[in-house]
């Protein structure tokens, strides 16, 4: 079952994805998306903003670590969770 | 004796077309592209005239990489796409890493430059787009077209302001020359119409308010363009053993360095790059039938150049044929030099001198046969093409007929 935040972040990949593509879930790989690896930290970087929260992301540190959707959901749901 | 080096392909794009066949259509027609600007995004910018590319053809450019390029690495792509298709290469695991790609770049990918200080500034923004640093960079085009091909040999960016195509070509020449690749797409970029550029030149006052009239003595100034153009490159025995369509030679090519003004051009600069250019070619001034002038449009430049076109070619200065085609493409900045090659190219191979468009007034100060608003049939056994610069820093390029 998809929670709010990763219907939320499923919702802003797809804005990113080649229209026709295939259902994005939370087991979906990231290198299958035919997005840009930038893009899609672009994506949790938007997501800053709307939670008020600090990501404290090197780039390539972040992507060395997340294999599929799941696992940026769950980094972005680690960072709310410090904050709070 | 050294490496003979041929162009066999050839692809570009500005205000008169999207193919380079489309080009050289139009220039042999005499048609100019320069009009009123369309973009809506210039803002508050006064600048009346421009030549842009009203819609990009079908590119094929898959999203992903799309989203990472400025508008100057599109161009570059879709014309170093065709212009390796025009030559029938195939590029693949036994052959990438001996061919490479160099980009002339004027300025650089300002769009995302723009829009970041206008989210920024304007709209409250915390921070720049993620793609900035690389959309930006002068060195994109060519990483952009390497990745589009396929290409793992010699790889870089050059700029040397409006002469970075020419610049770009002679140094993918020498890399051919000097043995690192067997085959080199060169050519050059730029995609100036952004307000900020625009207001750049504005505040120049060298933008002509109307059009482009090289050579004429009413002319006004010049007239900024967008496009890219790039030539696949190799040796003559590669070229010849794959059975290739070899288009023309790259004789040689000369540079100088005015080293006296940032932008106000010398003679002897842009005359010791010509002189240089057919010491270099082997050529005699006698044998160069068409010049592709620099011919920006602005009193100084055309002036400037007719007087070192004279010193350098003497009594033939009057027989050559001479055109400025940015009357009709504009000034495309980084890609002028790569557009004006097909210019000297197609001439050589169809008999035709492309004209200079616009024309109405003779100037005595510009008195050699500029080829008026009409093509002119003549054979042409080799052509010089000129690109002079801010920094005065100039590269001209002979070609000759295979």
């Amino acid at each position: 079952m998809a929670d709010q935040l990763a219907t939320e972040i499923i919702g802003k990949i797809k804005e990113h994805a080649e229209p026709g593509d295939e259902e994005i879930t939370v087991t979906t790989e990231l290198t299958s998306l035919g997005i840009h690896s930038l893009e899609l930290t672009e994506i949790i970087f938007d997501l800053e903003e709307q939670y008020g929260i600090e990501i404290e992301m090197n780039t390539v540190d972040a992507w060395s670590n997340l294999k599929n959707v799941g696992d940026m959901i769950e980094a972005v749901r680690a960072l709310i969770a410090k904050k709070n | 004796m050294r490496k003979r080096v041929v162009i066999t392909g050839m692809g570009g794009l500005c205000g008169l077309g999207t193919s380079a066949a489309e080009i050289w259509n139009e220039m042999r027609a005499g048609r100019s592209a320069i009009g009123p600007i369309s973009n809506p995004a210039l803002h508050d910018t006064r600048v009346a005239s421009g030549c842009e590319i009203k819609t990009l053809p079908d590119h094929g450019v898959e999203r992903k990489q799309l989203v990472a390029m400025d508008r100057f690495s599109l161009l570059a792509v879709i014309a170093a796409r065709e212009a390796a298709r025009n030559a029938g290469l195939s590029i693949d695991e036994t052959n990438t890493q001996r061919i490479g790609t160099i980009v002339g770049v004027g300025v650089c990918g300002w769009e995302v430059i723009e829009e970041n200080y206008r989210a920024i500034l304007l709209e409250g923004k915390s921070r720049a787009g993620i793609f900035s640093v690389p959309k930006a960079m002068p060195g994109a085009p060519a990483g952009h077209v390497s990745m589009s091909l396929g290409l793992r040999g010699p790889v870089f960016g050059v700029t040397s302001a409006c002469a970075s195509s020419n610049h770009a070509i002679a140094s993918a020449v020498d890399q051919i020359r000097l043995g690192r690749a067997d085959v080199m797409l060169a050519g050059g970029t730029d995609a100036p119409m952004v307000w900020g550029i625009l207001k750049g030149w504005e505040a120049l006052r060298v933008l002509s308010p109307d059009t482009c009239r090289p050579f004429s003595a009413d002319r006004q100034g010049l007239v900024l363009g967008e496009g890219a153009g790039m030539v696949v490159l190799e040796s003559y025995d590669h070229a010849v053993a794959r059975g290739a369509d070899i288009l023309a030679e790259v004789a040689g090519s000369g540079f100088s360095g005015d080293a006296s003004d940032i932008v106000a051009p010398t003679i002897e600069g842009p005359e010791r790059a010509m002189r240089a250019c057919l010491a270099d070619a082997g050529l005699n001034p006698e044998e160069i039938d068409y010049l592709n002038a620099h011919g920006t449009g602005t009193k100084a430049n055309d002036q400037i150049e007719t007087s070192a076109i004279k010193r350098v070619f003497g009594d033939h200065a009057y027989k050559l044929s001479v055109s400025s085609t940015k009357s009709m493409h504009a000034h495309c900045l980084g890609a002028s030099g790569a557009l004006e090659l097909i210019a000297c190219v197609m001439a050589m191979r169809e008999g035709i001198v492309p004209p200079t468009a616009n024309y109405r007034e003779p100037d005595p100060d510009c008195d050699l046969d500029i080829t008026p608003n009409t093509a002119r049939e003549r054979k042409v056994r080799a052509a010089i093409s000129n690109a002079f610069a801010f920094g005065g820093t100039n590269a001209v390029l002979a070609l000759k007929a295979v």
